[in-house]
């Protein structure tokens, strides 16, 4: 009868399965940190962690929890945890970026011309130290050092993990240093302020072994600033042979040009789709 | 008849070479770009934005279900790029894949920068997702995923730069 009884019991047991595990874990989890997750029931079989960069897998044995460590957790967004026995349980969490710890900054151009309204643009996107995006609002400080000591700074809450300005250039040509800082971390970029389009271009003449010579004043823009040296001047001159241009790089401020003239001849000049005043002059000497 | 033969054969090497997969389509995309700022789309980057958004989904599945990161150079850049190189190495060396059903994307775009070098767009995807360690199923899951995408000017396409998940909208089994 007892040998019956025994039997029965035994029976019993191994025709109910055994219950099935249940997984639980935190409800706030950082990305990079240790973390553990709790087992309700059986926790034997294989554990899977899978997540955005993330595909683990190891045997658990009797486990009541199963330690994560923060290193298969780096980036932040979905994962699945999954116990497997003779089934398997699952669980979704999420994991949060870590604190804003730097800036990816784009800065453009490299080169403006001075004083044009909204020509430069500054966008900063919160990173934490594992390069994710930083959802949660966060204050950036943007600021401006012009290499002629002029020296500006504005604070700009993200959205959704961006900060962005825009900046009108400086009226003198300079050297701009554009940073973004949060926290303890500025990233910086230099953005060129030269000369814009010349302006007032004006030409003068003399004759230099029976050639005419054409130079230009000192080309500024219309701010003062010199116009850089290379950019190209052209000067036009016609007259009975017919048009001719010249074209001539600035040197030190002034672009020059030798002319043949024949007879009586007009000779213009212009800069980029600035133009100059116009000289008439003489036949040859 | 040999002729035919050799034209297939070239036909089947560009289709290998493009880096699509002949056996997946891409996925349907909606996108609305009304919301976008502080720059306005353009009429070209309004149409290649979401072509290759799902063509990055397209590669991405296929790289993930057969373990391939070799996929991902055509639509992934940067930290995506990195981030499911790796998912995929140790996806590999733990014997494990992963099988998307795609069934579509929303995309709003959010911000579109002054110099348009960077866009961040919300996509709403709904998908079915299969894990499985060899060939055993070992979750099966539809879903309703919302992501944070970056997706930044390549040389002749927009590259995915960033894709995450965000909380809240994953529904389960």
């Amino acid at each position: 009868m007892r040998t019956l009884l025994t039997w029965l019991l035994c029976s019993l047991a191994a025709a109910i399965p055994a219950a099935a595990a249940e997984l639980h874990t935190p409800k706030d989890i950082a990305a990079g940190t240790d973390f553990s997750i709790a087992v309700d029931g059986n926790g034997h079989g294989t554990f899977y962690l899978i997540g955005p960069a993330t595909a683990k897998k190891h045997t658990v044995e009797n486990a009541s929890e199963i330690s994560v460590p923060g290193t298969d957790i780096e980036n932040a967004g979905n994962y699945q945890a999954i116990l497997c026995s003779d089934e398997c349980v699952s669980t979704d969490f999420y994991v949060h970026a870590a604190e804003p710890d730097r800036l990816s900054l784009l800065v453009h151009p490299s080169r403006v011309p001075v004083a044009t309204t909204n020509a430069i643009s500054a966008v900063a996107i919160a990173l934490d130290r594992f390069r994710n995006i930083v959802f949660s609002r966060t204050d950036v400080n943007f600021s401006v050092n012009s290499s002629n000591g002029n020296a500006a700074s504005h604070a700009q809450p993200t959205n959704r993990g961006i900060a962005w300005i825009r900046l009108t250039s400086a009226a003198k040509a300079s050297s701009a240093k554009i940073s973004a800082s949060v926290g303890e971390t500025t990233e910086t970029r230099v953005v060129e302020q030269v000369a814009s389009e010349a302006c007032n271009l004006h030409i003068k003449s003399y004759w230099e072994a029976n050639r005419l010579v054409v130079q230009t004043d000192p080309v500024r823009d219309c701010s003062g600033n010199n116009v850089p040296d290379g950019t190209i001047v052209s000067f036009t001159k016609t007259d009975a042979s017919g048009k001719t241009t010249v074209d001539a790089p600035i040197k030190k401020g002034i672009a020059k040009a030798e002319m043949p003239v024949v007879g009586n001849a007009r000779i213009s000049v212009a800069s980029g789709v600035v133009l100059g005043n116009e000289l008439n002059v003489g036949g040859a000497r | 008849m040999k002729r035919s033969l050799r034209l297939l054969a070239a036909v089947a090497v560009l289709l290998a070479a493009s880096g699509f997969s002949a056996a997946q389509s891409s996925p349907g995309v909606e996108f609305n770009a009304a919301n976008a700022g502080p720059r306005t789309l353009e009429d070209l980057t309004s149409q290649s934005v979401p072509r290759d958004y799902a063509f990055a989904w397209q590669n991405m599945s296929q790289a993930l279900n057969e373990n391939r990161p070799d996929l991902l150079d055509a639509y992934f850049t940067g930290f995506a790029k990195t981030s499911l190189q790796q998912r995929i190495k140790q996806q590999a060396q733990a014997g494990l894949h992963v099988r998307y059903t795609d069934h579509g994307h929303k995309l709003n775009v959010l911000f579109y920068s002054p110099n348009g070098d960077v866009m961040q767009i919300q996509d709403d995807a709904q998908l079915e997702r299969q894990i499985l360690d060899g060939s055993k199923v070992i979750q099966s899951q539809t879903l309703h995923v919302r992501y944070m995408v970056l997706m930044t000017p390549g040389a002749d396409r927009w590259m995915v730069r960033d894709l995450e998940s965000t909380p809240a909208t994953q529904s389960g089994e």
